[in-house]
């Protein structure tokens, strides 16, 4: 038989836990950026051509927006608007863009021109009042009626028609722009980076667009949107970190700009997203990989009171405890009084009675007193006195201590036949008292002895420690060990039998229908016991109903017999008193190494967490989901969305929609990605690397990025704009009143005509 | 000037609120008596389904019209003037006029001539539509990723369906309760909605 030896690997010890890290991070403050300018200038000096176009990169992130003789464009703000009216000023207010951060009650009025998640205008009150805001800060005064500069606007690819008509209605008609033109983003962003051939793959706010392009002209019929983009992303994230931490996202209110700050500065793209979440969580490197986002918090208030404060109120406390002592005394003396008076009062009655001339005199005297007879009265004196000895023992003590006395009960020896009804009656109750004074002797002898019993067991117990201190210390390991695993067992039990179909759940269910029926001992019936089968004759037959209970109340921990945990605490003290080698560390092994544990390193870091720190309680661990939320665009299952991923849009595009395309090789040489996406860190490795995997051997990928994707599009209009061609593409205001709302000028960097 | 949620009074925060506001600067560019037309406002569902039906409307007309004639056949026999069979409707008929007008668009290779798909030779429906541009599902066999850590996950839980990474992700798992299970299938996008 072959032999294997296999590596034991030794028990890695605890991990140790590493110190908090120095660089936390912080949410951001609102994104106010100030009041944007406003600069005259350039319309001033288009005035005499007054040619110069205003080019509006319409965008759901930002709009950007400025003239086309500009470098980078002059406004950049997100299209929001505020239009309320404020209670206390009592005056309408109007607030655009990064403006409305400023106060709270604008930032919760603020409406954005798309619905979140699209880039399809929706609101065009928003839109109006945007636009209001780009010819306010361009400086055009109106003088000639309207805005006297053509306009450049992007839109989204393959917009629809009633979208760009109303956009057209509110250009032409309530602005008076003289001519207009559209055209889609990511192809102007392309032509700015000189493309002519290629792939271009905009991965913008809302959507990811592929646009095969061929000499310049895009073949619009094969493009693609998938619909993800950075506010998806944050979407995302938000419901990760609301199931991560419950409660906190909602209870510190944190606004979406903050997570979107979240993924823009922690969140990157991974080359190889399976080992990379295998290798994220392990201990090793931990402290890098995961980062530590601080909430403001509130410390809870813990009053330090001052040792002088202390003391105060120690003695304030024991003043009114002796106060109500005091008083309690005096209470107590004022009875002792009132009990000895009437004492007193019933011993002259006693004696009125004993001196009675008639016997019907006594009977009303003690009638009056409601006494049975002499014998009562005389009982009850004597119930008194004693109470009354009691009481000044306990309170006064002036008197000395009671011989215990035996009572005696003479009337027991005395047998029944020469005592009358009186002497009978008084002897049963002095049985009875007699069986109860033994009954309590009893009980106090048995108590002596069984502290005797505790005492002796402790002594030897002790003894044996130090006769034997190694053996004495291993037995109580062992001990706390079976402790442990009853515990264990016992918690299994209680999961089992939750569990409908598990064994013990079925063995439960055997017992109680034995139990129920008729003949439990089958169809065979023992001889001579037909009706009798002896359940409960024998004590261990009543342990059936302890297995039968399906033990769900979790608290009856109080009312087990076996309480373990108790007993696992007591073993823990005395090992901790006593064994050198069992510390604090050691007792949470029974709570689980947190070092160990997967969880813990996913929610907390590899610092420890204490549950009663607010600071602790008010913090954000970002680690898988750093990589985890970008990875979307690739696999679009990971959230939910039911589309192909980046990579799979792209082979099918060039795979089999555009396989027999000549230039097709040529797309792929020039992969071009744009758009506020491609900034996270990793994407363009990512695609390089996940394309050559796809694509056929000989196929060349190369991928590039635009210059500065967020603007290239903004850029590349104002490009378009200032060259010949572009002129012949706008639509004058003439021509769109004649022709209609929907006429679009075609051309190949806008959208095609639907 | 700082926004109010950091250190600002009651003063700072009018002034800034004077210089921001919009609603008192004039706007001579806006035409005076611009009343915007009612109900403008359309969300992407109202955009998409009112282009689909208009689409639609189209394609009914189209069917009727003369623009439907199918082709003339091309084996060199000489084609009649009229597409009609008979010769008294022939005189008055306008489809091949129609047909000939069609076939002329068609051949002009334009942007848009490429795009329109082709039935029968004719132009129905133009293909490049917000919806129509519209990224399929996938194809490929998707990877189970845990729902509580992200890590890749080899199991899933009958009881919820949730995946999990193992089995200390397990405990976890079973300890969670409905809402709980419902937030993280939510974020996959397997939650139950109910209607």
């Amino acid at each position: 038989m072959p032999h294997f030896t296999i590596p034991i690997l030794a028990d890695s010890g605890r991990n140790t836990p590493k110190e908090p890290p120095t660089d936390t991070f912080h949410l951001s403050d609102p994104p106010y950026q100030g009041q944007l300018p406003t600069d005259l200038s350039t319309y001033r000096r288009s005035a005499s051509t007054g040619d110069t176009a205003i080019i509006i990169d319409n965008g759901s992130f930002s709009i950007r927006a400025g003239w086309q003789t500009e470098a980078t464009p002059r406004l950049q703000f997100p299209p929001l608007m505020a239009r309320y009216t404020d209670r206390k000023l009592n005056r309408k207010l109007m607030f655009i863009g990064s403006e409305i951060y400023f106060d709270g009650t604008a930032r919760g009025q603020a409406k954005s021109i798309y619905e979140p998640g699209s880039n399809i205008v929706n609101n065009w009150d928003v839109q109006e009042g945007v636009l209001d805001y780009v010819w306010l800060k361009l400086g055009i005064d109106g003088q000639q009626g309207g805005v006297d500069r053509p306009v450049v606007m992007t839109e989204p690819l393959a917009n629809t028609t009633y979208t760009r008509k109303v956009m057209s209605e509110i250009l032409y008609e309530l602005y008076n722009v003289p001519a207009v033109a559209y055209g889609v983003d990511s192809l102007f962003s392309y032509n700015y980076n000189g493309g002519t051939t290629g792939l271009v793959i905009s991965s913008a706010h809302t959507s990811t667009h592929l646009i095969p392009v061929v000499d310049k002209q895009p073949l619009l019929s094969h493009a693609t949107r998938l619909d993800w983009g950075r506010a998806q992303c944050v979407e995302f994230l938000t419901r990760l970190l609301k199931v991560k931490y419950p409660g906190l996202i909602t209870s510190s209110k944190v606004t979406d700009t903050q997570i979107e700050d979240l993924v823009r500065n922690h969140c990157y793209v991974s080359q190889d997203y399976r080992e990379e979440t295998l290798r994220m969580l392990e201990w090793a490197g931990l402290e890098d990989r995961d980062q530590l986002v601080q909430l403001p918090f509130q410390e809870k208030e813990i009053i330090q009171k001052t040792e002088e404060e202390l003391k105060m109120a120690e003695e304030r406390r024991r003043e009114g405890g002796r106060r109500l002592q005091e008083q309690a005394a005096k209470m107590r003396l004022d009875k002792l009084i009132k009990k000895e008076q009437e004492t007193e009062y019933l011993k002259d009655v006693l004696i009125r009675v004993q001196e009675a001339p008639t016997k019907k005199a006594a009977r009303e005297l003690l009638d009056e007193e409601e006494f049975k007879d002499e014998a009562a009265l005389d009982r009850k004196i004597k119930e008194m006195e004693k109470t009354i000895r009691k009481q000044r023992n306990k309170d006064v003590g002036d008197l000395e201590e009671e011989s215990k006395e035996v009572p005696a009960y003479p009337l027991l020896s005395t047998p029944d036949d020469e005592l009358d009804e009186d002497g009978i009656r008084a002897k049963k109750a002095q049985r009875l008292l007699k069986a109860n004074h033994d009954a309590r002797a009893r009980a106090k002898a048995e108590k002596e002895a069984e502290k005797e019993r505790q005492a002796e067991v402790q002594r030897q117990d002790d003894a044996y420690r130090e006769r034997d201190f190694e053996s004495w210390v291993n037995d109580r390991r062992a001990e706390r060990q079976t402790v442990v695993q009853r515990i264990r067992d016992r918690d299994r039990l209680k999961a089992d039998l939750g569990n409908r179909k598990s064994q013990a759940s079925q063995m439960r269910m055997k017992h109680i229908a034995n139990l129920a029926s008729d003949n439990p001992n089958g169809k065979k019936r023992r001889r001579g016991n037909a009706d009798d089968d002896g359940f409960g004759a024998d004590d261990a037959d009543w342990g059936i109903y302890r297995e039968i209970q399906a033990g769900r109340n979790d608290d009856d921990e109080e009312d087990e017999e076996e309480d373990l945990g108790a007993q696992l605490k007591g073993l823990e003290t005395l090992l901790l008193r006593f064994d050198p080698q069992f510390t604090e560390q050691s007792t949470q092994e029974a709570q689980r190494d947190w070092t160990k544990s997967l969880y813990h390193a996913f929610a907390r870091g590899p610092y420890a967490f204490d549950q009663e720190s607010a600071k602790e309680s008010a913090q954000f661990h970002l680690n898988v989901e750093r990589i985890r939320v970008p990875e979307v665009i690739f696999q679009p299952s990971i959230a939910g969305v039911d589309q192909a991923g980046l990579v799979e849009l792209v082979e099918s595009i060039m795979m089999e929609r555009l396989s027999g395309h000549a230039q097709r090789d040529a797309m792929l040489k020039d992969v071009f990605v744009t758009g506020g996406y491609a900034m996270f860190q990793g994407f363009e490795e990512r695609l390089v690397t996940e394309l050559r995997a796809v694509l056929p051997l000989e196929a060349a990928v190369k991928v590039r990025r635009a210059r500065i994707p967020v603007l290239d599009a903004w850029r590349g209009a104002a490009g378009w704009a200032g060259t010949e061609e572009s002129r012949g593409k706008f639509v004058s205001r003439g021509e769109w009143m004649e022709k209609g709302g929907e006429y679009l000028r075609e051309h190949n960097l806008g959208n095609v005509f639907t | 000037m700082a926004p109010i949620t950091t250190a600002s009074n009651e003063e700072t925060h009018g002034a800034l609120l004077d210089a921001l506001d919009l609603q008192k600067v004039p706007k001579p560019f806006r035409k005076p008596d611009w009343k915007p037309p009612q109900r403008r406002n359309k969300n992407l569902k109202q955009i998409l389904s009112e282009a689909q039906r208009a689409q639609q409307s189209i394609i009914t007309t189209q069917q009727n019209s003369g623009a439907s004639t199918p082709l003339p056949p091309t084996d060199g026999t000489i084609t009649p003037a009229s597409l009609n069979p008979n010769p008294a409707q022939a005189n008055n008929d306008l489809s091949r006029v129609v047909l000939e007008k069609n076939i002329a668009a068609q051949q002009t290779s334009g942007v848009v001539a490429s795009l329109t798909a082709n039935v029968g030779g004719l132009a129905v429906t133009p293909s490049v539509t917000y919806t129509s541009i519209a990224a399929a599902p996938s194809l490929k066999p998707k990877k189970k990723y845990c729902d509580i850590t992200g890590l890749p996950a080899k199991y899933t839980d009958p009881k919820s369906g949730l995946f999990y990474f193992n089995a200390e992700v397990y405990k976890v798992v079973k300890n969670l309760s409905t809402t709980q299970v419902q937030e993280y299938l939510a974020a996959r996008g397997a939650n139950t909605v109910l209607k």
